[in-house]
């Protein structure tokens, strides 16, 4: 079972929360609170694995709460699942390595998402949340991304990333499902990816490994990356012997 | 400086040992003297110069003038015993009767030229000034008349995205909750952009996705939908809440009628020295659209018209035409600009 709290100073809103979370039969609700100093209390009582957290409550934001927690040395730092009207706060959460932060009005599918990359996470060795990364960062390559797209926030695992094309100024970031248009340059994200796993093949493009299926030799001599889900992407000549070495190993 | 040199050459020609100081002190007096005339008549009397009839002139500026080109030229002797020059010392009236003749008419053109010469400048300073105060207030309209036209749009869209969630609410709870919280994209979107003007394609183009992610939840599926902008344009201006109004159009007299296989396109590219935004839907063709603009609904297409013709005169055109009977196709064109015009 998920031990999860919600704090949020509207009732509709936890309301809403509580009623979505019912569909996710391994989240159980231990609590919950609507105001800072309420949430400090209850989640040192209580040692919940997942937190619900508003940003704007009327004692005091979300960050001071994960602050306050993180100096009263509780045994284990809940998760942060951050849910707010306001997106200017999206870095400084990702920062606090928040599982992910809803935007509202969120919908069930988003919070379904959320949940999900918690038990992704859960999978994963621990992090520790509620203290923002040192500047120079832990890890050398970057695991999630965050940014803006049509309006939401995004906290994308590096992973669900399939392919990026450069497109002028801009990059263009393709997972399963969606593409989003950041303004970014191919060299600086290339910095950003593990190299093991994110292999440039051409000028404007990068590719996941993962998901690539074969490397295909065109009848004009060219040759090409065919993804698994059908996508061909142009291979330059230069690029084409390390992911053979790649390829075979 | 130059009159003093000039008249010392002509005494040195005629034979006379005279020091150039004291043509010098003549002309730098003469010239001094007027200057403080000048000066004070600019100062004093620039609105009476200005404003000066035929009459002021005559019976005010005629007496003040010949009662200054006579008091200077009395000063100027006064102040120098030497004048004139080469002769033996002679009492102050005949010195003056001696010179005034000549003078006088030079100090009458003198005291003339300044008269018109500051006429002339304080019209021009007017009439510029008139004219700037003149630009800056049709700049002033046309910005409240394109901030109107602006306003008129995010209620108008916002009126109807509101009634299809209130529509869909009794039908499906979670269609309506996910036509909500992309309606709130949409809002976040039009509020970071704040009433600016004109912004990058790519921020309109990225506002259009997000408008058509909501149609197609709407649409579900009976509306095929193509994107295409060329990379090149993303950073190109343009006024914001362009597409929109067009789109929605596309949905409401074309899509709305089809029941299946519906089709919309928008499509940017450039061609020459404009972008060509065209934007093609299927639907009942022109003719059952024309009478709905008559209607009234055409408020959309109508906005843009105006803006267009507000931000760029006679630059752009707007033309709405039928492909195929059911095909409607509409197209901008404006001139590519990649920053903003002043």
């Amino acid at each position: 079972m998920i031990r999860a709290v919600l704090a949020d100073d509207e009732v509709l809103a936890r309301q809403k929360l509580r009623q979505l979370l019912r569909e996710e039969k391994d989240v159980e609700i231990v609590g919950e609170c609507a105001s800072a100093a309420e949430t400090i209390q209850l989640v040192s009582a209580t040692n919940p694995e997942l937190l619900f957290l508003d940003i704007r409550m009327p004692d005091m934001d979300g960050f001071d709460v994960l602050g306050a927690l993180s100096a009263l040395r509780i045994p284990a730092m809940p998760q942060v699942i951050f849910t707010t009207a306001y997106d200017q706060y999206a870095v400084r959460a990702f920062e606090f390595h928040a599982i992910d932060y809803l935007l509202k009005p969120f919908t069930a599918e988003r919070l379904r998402g959320a949940v999900q990359n918690f038990r992704d996470r859960r999978a994963l060795p621990p992090l520790r949340t509620g203290e923002p990364t040192s500047p120079p960062e832990v890890e050398r390559y970057a695991a999630r991304m965050v940014f803006k797209s049509r309006g939401r926030i995004l906290f994308l695992p590096v992973e669900e990333i399939r392919w990026i094309s450069a497109e002028e100024n801009y990059v263009r970031i393709c997972t399963g499902s969606e593409s989003h248009l950041l303004r970014e340059t191919m060299a600086r994200l290339e910095t950003r990816l593990d190299p093991e796993v994110f292999l440039r093949v051409h000028r404007s493009s990068i590719v996941n490994l993962h998901y690539v299926k074969e490397v295909k030799s065109e009848a004009d001599g060219e040759s090409a990356v065919v993804l698994i889900s059908g996508e061909k992407i142009a291979l330059s000549r230069s690029y084409r012997a390390s992911i053979q070495k790649l390829m075979r190993t | 400086m130059l009159f003093a040199l000039q008249e010392w050459m002509e005494w040195h020609r005629m034979g006379a040992r005279l020091g150039i100081q004291a043509f010098a002190l003549v002309h730098g007096l003469d010239f001094f003297l007027w200057g403080s005339i000048c000066w004070s008549m600019w100062a004093l009397l620039r609105e009476r110069i200005r404003l000066a009839g035929i009459f002021a002139i005559v019976a005010g500026f005629l007496p003040l003038s010949i009662l200054l080109s006579i008091g200077q030229e009395m000063l100027i002797l006064f102040l120098i015993p030497q004048i004139p020059f080469n002769r033996p010392r002679m009492p102050y009236w005949s010195r003056f009767n001696l010179l005034i003749y000549g003078d006088f008419l030079n100090n009458m053109v003198i005291f003339w030229c300044a008269f018109f010469l500051f006429r002339g400048i304080d019209y021009y300073q007017r009439y510029r000034k008139h004219e700037r105060t003149a630009a800056r207030l049709e700049t002033q309209l046309a910005n409240a008349q394109l901030s109107a036209l602006r306003m008129q749009l995010n209620p108008h869209f916002l009126f109807n995205a509101m009634n299809s969630i209130s529509s869909l609410m009794r039908i499906d709870i979670d269609a309506a909750d996910r036509m909500l919280e992309q309606l709130s994209c949409l809002m976040r979107i039009t509020l970071e952009r704040g009433d600016a003007q004109f912004i990058p394609l790519r921020d309109e183009m990225e506002f259009i996705e997000t408008y058509l992610a909501m149609q197609a939840q709407r649409y579900s599926g009976r509306v095929e939908q193509t994107l295409s902008v060329d990379p090149e344009l993303y950073d190109a201006l343009v006024p914001a809440m362009l597409l929109q109004p067009i789109v929605e159009n596309a949905f409401v007299h074309g899509l709305s009628k089809v029941n299946a296989n519906g089709e919309l396109s928008v499509a940017v590219r450039r061609e020459g020295r404009d972008m060509q935004v065209c934007v093609v839907n299927s639907g009942t063709g022109l003719k059952a659209q024309n009478s709905a603009l008559s209607n009234g609904h055409g408020v959309g297409l109508a906005n843009i018209k105006d803006r267009l013709r507000l931000h760029y005169g006679e630059a752009s055109t707007v033309s709405i035409v039928e492909l195929d009977s059911q095909r409607v196709q509409v197209t901008v064109r404006l001139p590519l600009q990649f920053s903003v015009p002043a």
